[in-house]
């Protein structure tokens, strides 16, 4: 989420490219495939294994802060 | 970990919350609370996390760490004082649908702020286009009323007269608003006194370590039902048959991975975002999955946010799972939530078969109307609920007429609602043969027919007018729903596509209705579950003696009376 300089308003709405979650702070760039911005490294690790064609991927969930906002 | 004092801590803090919302309830002006009870009270940890929430409206219940944590990301701990009440409806920064207003009181211990009391809250007026929130040709957010991101509504215990004078002025109707939202005040300011004589009674140390051990406990309950689910990958697709906008169908894809005791919901596929308001939100496409994972396990499990830390939601934004900015979205929360909750049922027949019902009409309705009342001279807004037939299930039939399943929303006494707006119910039943036939067939809807007696603008953002719920295991699809008008002095009845030249006849906005014109709202039936074949003969008469279904439907779907 980019606000304006003064917190005023938002100026651009920014969320993962995985999952769809809000990012408010830098998040994760990475590139794979058409996708570049990420809430986690779990999702980062989804969206490869998904691109590399796996069906049901099998990643355990992270332990900690799995539902924070990035 | 000291279960008796995690189970008396839990109870009461369950109490709390139940006791907050018997005070918006008895306090609120609009019938929305103090009948149909749309609302939920909770309350959060500090960390945003879920940690007590009483049974009302469970949309709202999956929603709040979502509302809590965008709101912390804009007003931050250390910006909050004692007193201080926050405000907030973005449903682009976490919140579920415009009409949902959230307040958050920070309750502070020792001078530091250990929890929030937090009451959500679908106020009827909102602003925007159409009188009664649900513009159901809404192509953007600005269509669907005043967007309120996080502020402060009251600091340090007084009011900010600012930010009440800038909500107000964009309603239709501000006194009724006023008191609703009093009315929420009221319910974080009783939350925040109840919290503090609990806290006081064990101690800052043994509560928050009983917190601690009571979200790990509803986790570990979770994960031990998830774990006896057969791991695999189970997908469904259902459809919105429109958006109000354009006569298209949308998909909803669902995809429910299993693995261990970790569940991760997918909901890539789904169609790109609507024009019109059938998006959903982030905010609403994690409650819906929390919604369905909490009614597959166990009843028993202490719903706070411990329970969800073994789900993921995967919801690509730009689509009706995640609508993008400014796309509308009012419908997202009421029409869209419970189909997404029944499309994971519809995947999880395949793991879990008696756990599921088919599907349920999925929709509230949401028949709406305002205007200005000559008789009070002031002005109105009311929503009126529809109650559908819920799927039948593989022990049992459906419910017959209840609120959709993100709902749970009561009935509005009719002497209540003639009394409050202009109109007069002439009929209101149960639907006969609404219900799709099955082995445990599917619950009825019901029917409204009601006489206006003063200028109004009426909207509707309902759903299932043109496909019915679906059945499972050779179970047949519930009746689709219609309303119909019948304008003064004319015989037919129409839909509002044929009466006033709309795109479709379950979304659309400000269809002027005058004293003599008639609606007639009925709401969709539930799936069947089984084959019809097999529901004993006994069923079918009883069905047909109680007036359930006619003895034409018992023939023909049921082969009954036997030969």
């Amino acid at each position: 989420m980019k606000f304006s300089d003064n917190q005023y308003y938002i100026e651009k709405y920014i969320k993962c490219d995985n999952c769809g979650m809000l990012i408010y702070g830098e998040g994760i760039p990475k590139e794979i495939g058409k996708k570049s911005l990420f809430c986690s490294e779990w999702c980062v690790d989804w969206c490869r294994a998904v691109e590399s064609g796996e069906g049901d991927p099998d990643l355990p969930l992270p332990q900690d802060g799995i539902h924070l906002i990035g | 970990m000291d279960m008796i004092n995690m189970n008396i801590i839990e109870s009461a803090m369950i109490a709390i919350a139940r006791e907050m919302g018997i005070n918006v309830q008895k306090t609120a002006y609009s019938t929305i609370f103090s009948e149909a009870e749309d609302f939920t009270c909770a309350l959060a940890n500090r960390e945003g996390e879920l940690i007590a929430v009483a049974d009302f409206c469970p949309s709202q219940i999956g929603g709040v760490p979502l509302l809590v944590r965008s709101m912390l990301r804009e007003i931050p701990l250390s910006d909050m004082e004692e007193g201080d009440v926050i405000v907030h409806n973005d449903p682009y920064r976490g919140g579920l649908h415009t009409p949902e207003h959230t307040v958050f009181k920070p309750i502070f211990v020792e001078n530091k702020i250990v929890a929030f009391a937090v009451a959500v809250g679908h106020f009827v007026e909102v602003g925007g286009m159409a009188p009664g929130g649900f513009p159901g040709e809404a192509t953007e957010i600005f269509h669907e009323g005043l967007r309120v991101p996080p502020v402060k509504i009251i600091k340090q215990g007084e009011d900010v007269p600012e930010v009440w004078k800038m909500m107000l002025a964009n309603v239709r109707t501000p006194r009724g608003n006023y008191g609703d939202m009093r009315a929420l005040i009221s319910a974080v300011d009783l939350g925040e006194k109840r919290f503090k004589e609990l806290v006081s009674k064990y101690g800052t140390g043994v509560f928050n370590e009983t917190l601690s051990d009571l979200l790990d406990y509803s986790e570990r309950r979770m994960r031990a039902e998830i774990s006896a689910f057969p791991d695999g990958k189970y997908t469904f697709v259902d459809r919105v048959e429109d958006d109000g906008i354009e006569d298209k169908e949308y998909e909803i894809h669902v995809a429910v991975h299993v693995h261990r005791d970790e569940v991760v919901i997918d909901y890539s596929g789904s169609s790109p975002q609507a024009k019109g308001p059938i998006n959903a939100t982030l905010g609403v496409a994690w409650s819906a999955a929390f919604n369905a994972m909490l009614h597959l396990t166990d009843q028993s499990i202490p719903k706070n946010s411990g329970c969800f830390r073994p789900i993921r939601v995967i919801a690509p934004a730009g689509t009706v799972m995640n609508v993008d900015y400014p796309g509308s979205e009012v419908g997202g929360n009421t029409e869209t939530h419970p189909l997404i909750v029944c499309a994971i049922f519809g995947a999880m027949v395949n793991c879990v078969p008696d756990r599921v019902m088919a599907s349920e009409g999925t929709t509230h309705g949401c028949f709406v109307f305002g205007g200005h009342d000559e008789l009070t001279d002031e002005p109105f807004g009311g929503f009126d609920f529809s109650y559908v037939g819920y799927g039948g299930r593989s022990f049992a039939d459906g419910n017959d007429a209840t609120d959709s399943i993100n709902g749970n929303c009561a009935n509005t006494p009719m002497e209540v609602f003639e009394t409050r707006f202009p109109w007069i119910v002439e009929e209101y039943a149960l639907r006969p043969d609404s219900g799709g036939a099955g082995e445990h067939r599917g619950g009825l809807s019901n029917v409204k027919q009601m006489l206006c007696t003063g200028d109004m603008l009426v909207s509707q953002m309902t759903n299932k007018h043109k496909i019915g719920a679906w059945g499972l295991k050779g179970g047949g699809e519930g009746k689709v729903g219609a309303t119909l008008y019948k304008k003064s002095g004319m015989e037919e009845w129409e839909t509002a596509v044929d009466a006033f030249g709309k795109v479709s006849p379950s979304k659309y906005s400000n269809v002027p209705m005058t004293p003599g014109d008639r609606v007639r709202v009925m709401a969709p039936g539930g799936g069947g579950f089984g084959a019809p074949s097999k529901r004993p003969a006994e069923s079918v008469g009883e069905d047909v003696s109680e007036g359930f279904i006619s003895a034409k439907e018992a023939e023909d779907k049921y082969g009954y009376p036997p030969e």
